[in-house]
């Protein structure tokens, strides 16, 4: 009997009948933005993923080579609505660097806050995200919620919600506001108690964390060959942060771990990828404590902003920063005008979700949303 | 009977309706009597105007005679029995909006007496809407599919008695068969599935498909357990038999098994594999739109509140009260059992996430099915050692 | 430094009786929220408190506007441009427009401002029903309630400052960018005088040309100027250049 299925069985194989294609997007719930995921699944499981991204491509570095230095700060807010705050740090860093200034120590405090209040409202997003993608609308709330006081926090510094346009080439838009400082405080210690809530809703769980552990697992290796970064990278156990091991900024004199699981087996699952992000929230919150209080020691009438150049000398210029999602980096080569000849940004995404054919290889479509979550999808940053 | 006379009340006297022939209840039922007396009100005003018109007709007598009072008031009963199913449905509906609102802090519907109007609202919204086939399913069976799911519900949902005097059918096997229409819906989403052309579709039916088999076992061995303990499948019987003492108490692990299968078979989160919205868009209904779709949700609400009453008369004394037994007002007694096990579901379903099929499977086979048959034993022994 | 998280966690998820703690968590959160109210706001009937500086659309102060066009050179979606309209005198003068349609609500014409008409204001309800209805005009730009919280100051520090040890924050420091004439590029056509909005250049006579007729060069009046760069960008011979401070 076994004989006569034989035939049979291969013409299977040569059709391809015993496989599907199930294609994710661009307009599905899973997908955080306008991205496909074809997937190709094997009963319930996924044997193969082809992440199709450019949906959302407008011509983001084109458009800069038209404008003048100043005018772009703008234009990069809008690269990633989330980490907006990063992004044009990341912009002004490496202008700074072109021009070969050195911004005022306030300055670079207060940007370090930003960052850090961006780096959690980001967190939180991705938290929300990730409660939906698992089915729990709670988690969701809950983290937008935490979030909305984070998004309050913007608006008093600079006045914007999310599109914030706050830092500037030699310094940052404006001081902070009166009680600012102290707003800031009080929100951290709310956020530190009301995060708990969240973790007990999800790691307290067995469904949560069951749907989590031992899928999907990254090596150290594949780690560095597919170019993976941020969280992700650090739950598979490589040791690396740019705040702490190329620091920016001053990042070197405030005082913060750099959350790493798996140090000694260098393999990660879904879960370590999530713990990662969770730890880093509580660590963003000590780096904004510790900025805050030099910002204080700095006293009120410090100057903040530094008056540059318009026009950048010619040569090229990289400069890269911690993005709540990885490693960004912009590269500029300017030609001696205001305007920059050419700005090259790297996007952690665009790279990270490259890494989705290996991470939802073997996975249970039920699991990928769930794999894919812990990417944090921005597709404004990723298409460009 | 003469029919000289021409006053109105002479054509709507109010006959006992036990005292007719044809009435299909042995027993007092409340919707009975009230559709009775609506036919009584009714037909006589019609007898009586025709009466006034063409005095001595045959057409007054022939609409007040024992035979066709009884089929007008069984079609009005109808009417009653399902409007208040469905009132209790929109009622559940709401306050699952209300608590899940709460629950993640924000505050639910609003507009319409505190937001219960917007859940009729939503339901005439989509009524409104354009009635869409799409171009390559199996037309018929896709529109059947629908009907018969619907129609499903909405019978198991009427069958449930409210009360001793609140019932569609006395049957001795009252639990068995509101349990064998239960489970008859989801054959009907496994076919809608395959028959929508659609991979999400299909994949959602067959989830579906294999939702049920696993959860149907272990809820069938606590249904049996209950009936064993009671000495009866009829629901009078077990209600009857939890005057003293609920059944939840012998019986507590059946009570945490049936309440989650109970929630996997109505397929609401977290068990809503089939119809997963960040897998599988929107599962099985993926293709229907408009009126069909607010009438699948109709019907697994519907399903829901099955579910909840079936908890509450197997677990927490239906409509008596321990030792009170029978209040006047039973049948609100038992409607609010049932919605504090709405309640809990709805708490489950805020506080957890979707699991995942071959979690699904693997709790229904190794946890829920070893737990219903260790209970079983539990209740043998009970049983041999004389508790009941 | 310890880590607050990752000390605690992951736990033996059999200790927290799998479900338990979330469900009580929830339930929680159901019992606070019926007493006191959820933190949602109702939007259309309650409204959320912004500070002073929220960055709605802009706004303009009429009396203060020199119709520099500093604004209209900032923006960066190219929504503000500069039409003429009657000032309380009747005089034609140019002032801004503002497409709100365009905005992308940045606040660099408020923060470039030279003189602080331009303003930030916390107005953010703004549909309407036409894309017509969106281009603001000058005197549709008013704000009424303006107070001096939004008017966005840039407060430079010069580098020469700091490096003289004196890191004092000067407010529109852009100002000390003077414009300056190449004498030998320019012609003398006047264009540069036409074009400011501050009357600050003067047209000198400077002796005579070879063929006798009057050289003219433009003069500026430092305390008048803003360094709005409308006469850079009007010198047809390129003779004109700021001359940047630092």
């Amino acid at each position: 009997m076994a004989d006569s299925l034989v035939p049979v069985l291969e013409a299977q194989e040569k059709m391809d009948t015993d496989k599907m294609w199930v294609i994710w997007g661009p307009q599905h719930p899973f997908s955080h933005g306008l991205w496909t995921l074809k997937l190709k699944i094997d009963g319930e499981f996924c044997v193969d993923a082809d992440p199709i991204v450019g949906y959302l491509h407008r011509g983001w570095e084109k458009e800069t080579e038209n404008r003048d230095y100043a005018r772009i700060i703008p234009m990069t807010d809008r690269l990633c609505y989330c980490a907006s705050m990063t992004y044009s740090h990341l912009y002004c860093m490496t202008v700074e660097k072109a021009l070969g200034i050195d911004i005022p120590e306030k300055a670079k405090y207060i940007r370090i806050v930003a960052d850090e209040v961006c780096r959690i409202q980001s967190h939180l997003m991705w938290l929300a995200a990730v409660g939906t993608d698992m089915g729990n609308l709670t988690v969701f709330l809950w983290a937008m919620r935490e979030r909305e006081y984070f998004l309050d926090l913007n608006v008093k510094l600079c006045g914007a919600r999310m599109t914030t346009n706050y830092p500037r080439i030699g310094g940052v838009r404006n001081d902070i506001t009166d009680l600012f400082d102290r707003d800031i405080l009080r929100t951290v210690d709310r956020f530190e108690k009301a995060m708990w809530d969240i973790i007990y809703l999800i790691d307290d769980s067995s469904v949560f964390v069951s749907r989590m552990r031992k899928i999907s697992y990254l090596t150290r290796e594949q780690c560095a060959n597919m170019g993976l970064t941020g969280p992700a990278m650090r739950g598979c156990g490589v040791d690396f942060d740019i705040r702490r091991d190329d620091p920016y900024d001053n990042y070197d004199k405030v005082d913060f771990e750099v959350p790493v699981l798996n140090k000694e087996t260098k393999v990660g699952d879904t879960y370590d990828r999530y713990m990662i992000r969770i730890e880093e929230m509580f660590q963003s919150c000590d780096i904004i404590r510790q900025a805050v209080q030099k910002i204080r020691a700095i006293g009120k009438n410090a100057p903040y902003r530094i008056k540059t150049p318009t026009k950048v000398p010619a040569g090229t210029t990289f400069g890269r920063l911690e993005d709540p999602r990885g490693e960004s980096i912009m590269y500029l080569a300017s030609d001696g005008t205001d305007k920059p000849y050419r700005l090259k940004v790297r996007s952690p995404i665009f790279t990270n979700v490259s890494c989705s054919k290996v991470m939802c290889e073997g996975v249970r479509i039920a699991d990928v949303p769930a794999v894919l979550a812990q990417i944090d999808m921005c597709l404004g940053e990723t298409d460009r | 009977m003469s029919y000289e006379y021409t006053s109105i009340r002479d054509f709507i006297d109010f006959p006992d309706p036990y005292d007719n022939p044809f009435t299909p209840f042995l027993t007092s039922n409340l919707p009975y009597d009230l559709s009775y007396g609506l036919w009584q009100i009714i037909g006589g005003t019609i007898a009586w105007l025709i009466n006034v018109i063409v005095p001595g007709n045959g057409v007054s007598k022939w609409l007040l005679c024992d035979e066709v009072s009884v089929v007008f008031a069984l079609a009005i009963f109808m009417l009653v029995t399902f409007i208040v199913a469905f009132v209790v449905v929109l009622l559940n509906l709401w306050m699952e909006r209300k608590v899940l609102g709460r629950l993640m802090d924000r505050r639910g519907t609003m507009i319409g007496l505190k937001g219960f109007l917007q859940c009729v609202a939503d339901g005439l919204k989509t009524f409104m809407k354009e009635n869409t086939i799409p171009s390559k399913v199996d037309k018929m069976t896709y529109i059947w599919c629908v009907s018969l799911i619907v129609g499903l519900s909405c019978f198991v949902a009427v069958m449930v008695p409210l009360s001793q005097r609140w019932y569609v059918v006395n049957y001795d096997t009252g639990l068995l068969i509101i349990m064998a229409f239960y489970a008859l819906a989801p054959f009907f989403i496994l076919v809608s599935g395959w028959a929508q052309n659609n991979k999400y579709s299909l994949i959602g039916g067959l989830r579906a498909a294999e939702l049920m088999i696993s959860y149907e076992v272990p809820m069938l061995i606590i249904i049996a357990t209950t009936s064993l303990l009671v000495g009866s499948f009829n629901i009078g019987d077990i209600v009857n038999a939890q005057d003293e003492i609920w059944l939840i108490i012998p019986e507590f692990l059946g009570f945490i098994v049936f309440f989650f299968c109970a929630i996997a078979e109505c397929e609401r989160p977290p068990f809503d594999i089939a119809e997963a919205e960040t897998e599988l868009v929107e599962g099985w209904q993926t293709e229907y739109a408009g009126m069909k779709w607010g009438l699948i949700m109709l019907g697994d609400y519907l399903r829901g509140s099955v579910s909840c009453g079936m908890v509450a008369i197997m677990f927490l004394g239906g409509w008596t009260i321990p030792f009170i037994g029978e209040t006047p007002i039973p049948e609100i007694i038992f409607l609010i059992k049932a919605w504090f096990v709405f309640f809990l579901m709805i708490l489950v379903r805020g506080a957890i996430a979707r699991v995942r099929p071959d979690q699904i499977l693997n709790l229904g086979w190794k946890v829920f099915m070893p737990l219903a048959v260790f209970n079983l034993a539990i209740a043998v022994l009970l049983k041999i050692g004389g508790f009941y | 430094m310890a880590m607050k998280y990752l000390d605690k966690y992951p736990k033996n998820l059999a200790k927290s009786l799998w479900i338990m703690k979330p469900v009580v968590t929830a339930f929680k959160l159901f019992c606070k929220t019926v007493v006191h109210r959820p933190v949602t706001i109702l939007y259309p009937y309650e409204k959320e408190w912004i500070p002073e500086n929220y960055r709605g659309r802009p706004g303009l102060r009429f009396d203060r506007c020199v119709g520099c066009g500093m604004c209209a050179r900032m923006c960066v979606t190219q929504a503000i441009k500069l039409i003429e309209v009657e000032d309380d005198n009747g005089n034609k003068v140019m002032r801004p427009q503002v497409n709100v349609g365009r905005c992308a609500f940045c606040g660099y014409c408020a923060e470039y401002c030279p003189v602080d008409a331009m303003t930030v204001t916390p107005e953010y309800e703004l549909a309407e029903y036409t894309r017509y209805d969106l281009l603001y005009g000058p005197r549709r730009l008013h704000y009424e309630n303006t107070t001096p919280g939004m008017e966005v100051k840039l407060e430079v520090t010069l580098p020469s400052d700091i490096a003289n040890g004196n890191p004092e924050r000067r407010v529109h420091i852009f100002d000390v960018d003077k414009p300056e004439l190449t004498d030998s590029k320019c012609i003398g056509c006047k264009k540069c005088s036409k074009v400011c909005p501050v009357s600050a250049i003067t047209m000198v006579e400077k002796g005579v040309n070879d063929k006798g007729r009057p050289i003219v060069r433009p003069e500026f009046d430092n305390s008048k100027c803003i360094s709005c760069k409308n006469c850079v960008d009007a010198c047809p011979k390129s003779a004109l250049e700021i001359k940047e401070v630092l």
